[in-house]
Formats: C-alpha cells, structure tokens, sequence
C-alpha cells in the first residue's frame, strides 16, 4: 500500500547535532523528545553523499523546479568552514544538474566570522539568524550553557551579514516570541538590525503542555502579537514579517499558518529521514519514521503516514479546524502544537483562542477607510490596474505603471549584482550618473534586454565558478555615461569579440582578450586590449566606422522603436534570432513597422495606445522556411517583441496586437499570481492539440481577444476574409476562458480578471453584431 | 534550532513605484526586502507555480 507519489521540495539537513548555546525553549534538546542522545555529532561525508543523491534523485524523477535545503542542527556552523565547504560542494554537484537549488542555513550565529560568509556568498547560501529581540528578551532564553548572554554575539553576526559584501546572504531573522518580553522594544530591536524578513515564531507548546499565560488574560499571543502588528502598519511595513503576510487573506501561509502543504522532510545527522522537526516537542520519537538516505528513497519516506496526512490540506484537520471559518488562513496552526495524549494530532491548536483574534486583529487594522466621496468604488490599486487590462487592452496610464514596475525591478537587479560583486567602478559610475544624468541611466536600464543580462548574471543554477555569466555592469554603465556626455573609462567584458552598449551599439573589434579598456569621450569612444587600440568617431556625420555597428531605430505612431539585432541578451525566445541585418533588410522592416504601427491605429486605437506606451524594441528571429510567419515574446525582456521580417504591414500588425498582449500579461505576472501556486491542471484549448499549464491558457485568451477585436475591426470595412477570422479567433477566446475558469485552477486575483475578460469578450460580440 | 521553512513571496506594488524614488546606491540598504522578493520571482522564479509556462517564448508555449 504505497499511495500516490508525493512530492517534497523542502529538506532539512540537520548536520550537526550539538549546540554551543543552551536555550531552555529549544525543542531539540529540552523538550520530550531525546533521540539527539544516541545519533552522531556531526553529518558524515558519506550520509552527506547519501542525502544528496537521494534529494538529487526525487528532483529528476519528479522534474522538481527547485528544492530549498536548510542546513540545520543543532548549530550548523560547528561544522567548521573546511566541513561546509565540503557539504555545499556535494550538495551542489549532485542537485543543480539536476533541478534549482535553494540553500539555506539556520543558525545562532555565535560562530560565524568572515570566512564562512565568504563561503556563504560563495555557495549562494541564505542564512537565517536566530535573535529574539533586546537584550533581556534574548538573554531570557538564548544562553551559553553557563549562562552568559549571547547577545552581541548574535548581533555581531548579523553586522556581519549587512555588510555588502555579504549582504547576499543574508536572508533575515528568526525570532522566537515571549509574552513577557516588551513587544516594542523587541520590535525596535529587529528592526535596527535591517533584516530582509523577519519570521515571528510562537513558542513551542502542546494540549500537554500549553503556552505560557502569565496574569488572567485568556488571549496574551494574539494581545502581544496585535500590538507588534500595529506598530508595523504605522511604520508603513518597514521589513517583510511573514507571520503578517501570511495571514491575511489570500497571504498563502507558512508551515505555521494556512493549508499549504507541508513539503518538508528532515535529514538527520545519522541519515534517518523523519518528520517536520518541531514535532520533537510532543513525545519522544514523534519524528521518526524509521527510514534512512542509505536504504530509502525520498518517495518511500514520504508515503509515511504522518507526512501525507500533512500534505491533504484541510482533509488532515481536526473537525472544528475543518468547520472554522478562518481555517484557509490558520491552517490549524502548527502541527505540532495540536497534540495531545490520546487524541494525537486530531485536536485545533493549543494556540487556536489566539489565532482567532490574531486573525481578526490583523484584519481590523489598519480600518478600512471609507471611500473618497468622488469616488464611487473602494477598489485597490491592484484591482484597478488588473481590471483595466481586463478590457483587453490597458489605458495609458495603467501601461505607464507597468513599465514603472519593470524599471524598478530591473533596477533591484542591479543592486542585486552590486550585492553580490561588491563595489566595483562601473557601480560606483552608475550611481554617480544616477544623481547627475539620471534620464540617461533610466533609458539604459529600459532597454528590454538589460534585465536579462542581469538575470544571467545573478541564476545561480549553475555551480560556482562554473560558466560564470560576465557581468553586465560595465556595459550598462559605459552607454549611461555615453548618452549623457560625461567622460568615463571602465573595463567592460568582451564577448565573442563584440562590446555592447544597450540602446546604442556594439563595438566589434577581432583582437580583444576577455576585456577591454574603454573611454567615453565626447562624441567618441576609445577602446584598449589585446592587439586592439582604437578610437571610434561617433559623430553620425563622421564617416561611417566597420568597428562600430549602431543601433538602428524607426521612426514610429509612439516615438523610436529600436531594430535590436546586437544585443547578445536578445537571444532569449526560445528560438533562433537573426544577425545583424544587411543595411536594405534593416530598411524594409523599418517600413513595415512604421506601417503596421499605423494599422494597429487604425483597427484598435486603444492597443495602438498601449503599444505606444511600452513597445522599445523589436527583433528579427531568423527565417525558417519551414514557419515562415513567427513572433514571440520574452517574461525577461517587456518592451520587446521578435518576429519573423514579414514583408505586410497588415500581417505584421496581428502579431504586434497578439505579443504585446503577452508583454502585458508577462509584467502583470511578476506582480501576482493569476493562476494558483502549485496548480498543476492541465487544460484542453482548441489552439493547440495538447492540454495546457492555466497560466498558458491564460496568456493565449488574452492574445486572442485582442487579435479578434483587430478582426473585427477590419470586418467592419472588409466582409469577406475577415469576419471569418474574427468569429475564428472569437470562439478560441471564449472556449479558452470557459475552460479556464471551469478549471478552478484560478487564484481569487486571476478569477476576478478571466472573469471581466469574459465582460469584455461579451461586448466585443455584442459590437460585431 | 528553530525552523522556518522557505516560502516566496513576490514584489509589493507600492514597494516598487516607492524604490523608483530612491538613488540606486541606497536601494539596497532601504528596499532590501524588495531585492529579495524580485531575486526570488524574477530570477530563481521559485514563486512561479509548477503548472506555469516556461519564461522564454510565450508564443511556443500558450
Ligand atoms: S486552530 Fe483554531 S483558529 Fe485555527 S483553524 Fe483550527 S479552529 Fe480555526
Ligand atoms: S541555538 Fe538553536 S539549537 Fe542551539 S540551543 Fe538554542 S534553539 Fe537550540
């Protein structure tokens, strides 16, 4: 009797079993269960091996897209640097071939310096920090065992962790609350130490052995809690703190709060897979499940009981959990906290009087504020940019903010990549340029194909040191300064014998090593490396230079829209792009551009409007004669779309409308999630002779409804072809989201949208009539 | 040791279009959160559901 196959993506590697800190709270140590005693201190090199290919081996036969594994303990850091080391370098040869790997520590932080934060940034390792706040509500429970404070210590780690250099692997803090702790004063406390997230935890507790309730108040959690909540909403949410996030409606929960399932298995330092740590707090050997990495396969560890009784959402749940009304956000609290003897798991949890409130306390505040006399609806400024593009097309306005969106990411990126370089020139020139010529800085960093460079630069899939993506940073810089006129020099990376400078043009000079010097000087640039000394004129009146290949632009309906056939980062559609375009070629796709620009004002005034707004560049894929007629769109690259250099403007209008559609789409995308995380439905379109991904389904209705609204435009002075296309393309449309929103695969946001789609999809048949 | 698992979470509007005002070299000391939550969408797309489709090309895969 194996059951179905479950899925784990999250690992905990308990790698070392002991502590150099004595806290009285830790479940590990001082709770019921005592199996620490028998098992080895420290992870060997050969169960390290084990669990990573057992992880390595559940990823590939279940095409995983990540797996996070914590290092855990006990402290971790015991380890010693030379053991880490040895433990990320196995980890990561035998999973990233294989899936992504997302590495993590959590740790007290006593013991970490320097060294292992190099080594950290190294492995791309995020480390949580344990801190319970100031210095009486840390001390109150986090000890040395002869019970000195470990105060400083933990807050000189976390000094350690801002610094820039390690800024990357810095993941945040965990905090372990005391009712009798200040709530202010703890709250002050973490923030002072600027984590990227905060993680609130409740001590533990079970039915046996409740929480802690000093004086009479029947709710001190929820009381405590509600406090600290408020003064984060007045401070306008000055650091993510999931407890908070993951609570509100619709927030997705963490293993504490909500239904997610509980993916999560634990390694321990002997090689026993067991069950979700806390656990240790209800009775000894609660975790076990008596399999191990050596003789047992992910899968058979998770088919135990008590894992897949976790992972049936609200089916797992005591029946007053099921009947509660918060339970899609509580969850039933923490597993672990629902035991008692006799009854197991089967009992709310021991937190739950406090959970209720909490709940309720989180939603009452901040008030909702009662609408603005002018304005007659109390949407948020989500739902107002979602339904906005749920008529199809998107105003200005709203085509403005998404391209703020994207700029403002991209701009993360780079100070993610600063992050992770440290400061190098080309940093330091962009932020100088930033201040002084910040229009020149913002129209590179728009350029589409920036952000891919970046993404390419920070993926860590790949091991360290292996294939390491050259840093984009120079480049950017070097063309900021170039359109702003300020003198610069840099070492930018050559590839393939080209430097490109975004929205401007590459340098192609055979000779180059692997960089090369570049000045910026007015009008000019000079180039130093290899065999290669070169001063490049760029006067557009000086004669033309073969070193020096400009970008090409197109006078359009919405401004310039640049021909990007240089940019390397370009080449992210999935299909092969075409080289640089011979002078006429260049020309004729100008042409047709501009005109089919003009057709898109004449069909669909309202997508020419949308398309006006954010559409930069456009590259040619190359011919294939096989499918003459192709487009495509890039999550990676908004402002740009790739087609085929078909000669007709009418043509070449459908695919703008139908890509610039997925643009849209794809920016909404990174905001929200349309389709609910972890839906793995498949849905029958007509389009397409296989079943589809919802978010698929999703970005194929929204293409169609604009490419029949352009149809039925043109069926209005043209009866013939055209009404068939457009009743064509209309039923696709429909059929697509009927099937979409039969599939209950929808999240509430992506419900609400297909949902004003359909509105939208009436109209439009109603105006062909 | 405590335990929190690993969970996602995606860029905030608001946190967005506030970062814009902000001169690049302090985004990362005042939008750390922010970095965190675009590395984690936008680049290791841990937050994009299994049933979601391939970032490249969207017309392969509609
Ligand atoms: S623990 Fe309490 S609040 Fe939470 S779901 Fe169960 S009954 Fe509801
Ligand atoms: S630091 Fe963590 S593992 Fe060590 S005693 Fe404290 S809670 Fe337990």
């Amino acid at each position: 009797m194996g059951g179905s196959c479950r899925r784990i993506s999250q690992f905990v590697l308990k790698v070392h079993s002991r502590c150099d800190l004595s806290c009285d709270h830790c479940y590990v140590y001082q709770h019921a269960d005592q199996t620490w005693r028998g098992r080895p201190v420290r992870m060997s090199a050969a169960t390290a091996q084990s669990a990573a290919r057992r992880i390595a081996e559940h990823a590939r036969e279940h095409e995983l897209p990540v797996v996070h594994v914590v290092l855990h303990g006990g402290e971790p850091l015991l380890l010693g640097a030379a053991g880490l080391r040895e433990l990320l370098a196995e980890l990561r040869a035998a999973i990233t071939p294989w899936t992504r790997l997302d590495l993590r520590m959590q740790t007290n932080g006593v013991l970490l310096d320097e060294e292992l934060c190099r080594l950290f940034v190294e492995y791309d390792v995020q480390v949580g920090v344990s801190f319970d706040g100031d210095r009486a509500a840390n001390d109150r429970h986090r000890v040395f065992a002869h019970g000195g404070s470990s105060h400083d210590h933990v807050r000189r780690a976390l000094a350690l962790l801002r610094r820039p250099e390690f800024r990357a692997s810095y993941a945040g803090i965990l905090c372990t609350i005391d009712v009798r702790n200040d709530p202010d004063r703890v709250y002050e406390a973490l923030l002072a130490e600027s984590p990227p997230r905060v993680d609130l935890l409740l001590p533990h507790a079970t039915w046996d052995h409740p929480p802690l309730r000093p004086g009479s108040e029947p709710t001190p959690y929820a009381t405590w809690l509600g406090r600290l909540h408020r003064r984060w909403v007045d401070d306008g949410r000055p650091v993510s703190i999931r407890m908070f996030e993951a609570l509100r409606p619709g927030g997705g929960g963490t293993e504490a709060f909500g239904l997610a399932p509980a993916d999560v298995l634990v390694i321990e330092a002997d090689g026993s897979w067991e069950q979700v740590d806390s656990l240790k707090t209800a009775y000894h050997g609660a975790a076990d499940t008596g399999f191990d990495v050596f003789d047992n396969s992910v899968d058979e560890a998770a088919r135990h009981p008590g894992v897949a009784i976790r992972q049936d959402g609200a089916d797992g749940l005591c029946a007053t959990c099921r009947a509660c009304p918060v339970v899609d956000r509580c969850g039933g609290g923490l597993y672990a906290h629902r035991w008692r003897t006799g009854s197991g798991f089967d009992n709310p949890s021991v937190y739950c009087p406090d959970l209720l409130r909490l709940i309720d306390t989180v939603d009452a505040y901040p008030p909702p504020t009662p609408p603005a006399p002018a304005d007659r609806s109390a949407t948020s400024p989500v739902d107002e940019l979602l339904d906005d593009l749920a008529t199809g097309h998107g105003s200005a306005s709203t085509l403005a903010l998404l391209a703020a969106t994207q700029l403002s990411i991209t701009r993360a990126l780079l100070a993610a990549c600063r992050d992770r370089s440290g400061t190098t020139a080309a940093w330091e020139l962009l932020v100088h340029l930033d201040r002084a010529a910040p229009e020149a800085v913002r129209a590179v960093l728009e350029h589409p194909f920036v952000r891919a460079g970046l993404v390419h630069r920070l993926d860590s899939s790949a091991p360290p040191g292996l294939s390491a993506a050259v840093d984009p940073l120079p480049a950017i810089a070097t063309a900021a300064a170039l359109r702003a006129g300020v003198p610069a020099t840099l070492h930018v990376p050559v590839r393939a014998d080209a430097i490109t400078l975004p929205t401007l043009g590459s340098l192609v000079l055979p000779g180059l090593t692997e960089s090369a010097e570049v000045t910026v000087r007015p009008g000019e640039l000079q180039v130093r490396g290899g065999s290669v000394e070169q001063t490049v004129l760029l006067d557009p009146l000086a004669p033309p230079s073969a070193s020096w290949r400009p970008t090409r632009d197109v006078a359009v309906p919405g401004g310039r829209v640049l021909l990007e056939d240089g940019d390397p980062y370009r080449d992210c559609y999935g299909q092969p792009v075409e080289s640089r375009l011979e002078g006429p070629a260049a020309r004729a796709l100008g042409r047709t551009l501009a005109a089919a620009w003009e057709v898109v004002h004449r069909d669909v005034p309202a997508h020419a409007a949308a398309l006006d707004g954010g559409l930069r560049a456009v590259v040619p894929l190359a011919p294939d004669p096989a499918r003459p007629l192709r487009s495509a769109t890039a999550r990676h690259a908004f402002g740009a779309v790739a087609v085929t250099p078909h000669p007709d403007p009418e043509t070449m209008a459908v695919l703008l409308v139908h890509e610039w559609q997925h643009a849209k789409l794809g920016a909404v995308l990174d905001l929200y999630d349309l389709v609910e995380p972890g839906e793995s439905t498949r849905i029958r379109v007509p389009w397409r002779p296989d079943p589809r991904p919802p978010e698929g389904v999703l970005q194929g209705v929204y293409a169609h409804l604009a490419v029949t609204q352009v149809w039925q435009s043109r069926a209005a002075t043209d009866p013939g072809d055209a009404s068939a296309h457009a009743a064509h393309f209309l039923g696709w449309t429909r059929d697509g989201v009927d099937a979409l929103l039969a599939s209950r695969s929808l999240s509430a946001a992506g419900e609400r949208f297909v949902g004003q789609l359909r509105h939208a999809l009436e109209e439009t048949v109603v105006g062909s009539r | 040791m405590d335990h929190a698992p690993a969970r996602p979470s995606r860029p905030d509007l608001d946190d967005l279009t506030r970062s814009l005002h902000t001169p690049l070299e302090r985004i990362g000391v005042e939008h750390a959160d922010l970095i965190e939550a675009v590395r984690r969408r936008v680049v290791t797309n841990a937050a994009v559901p299994s049933g979601s489709v391939a970032v490249a090309a969207f017309n392969s895969s509609i």
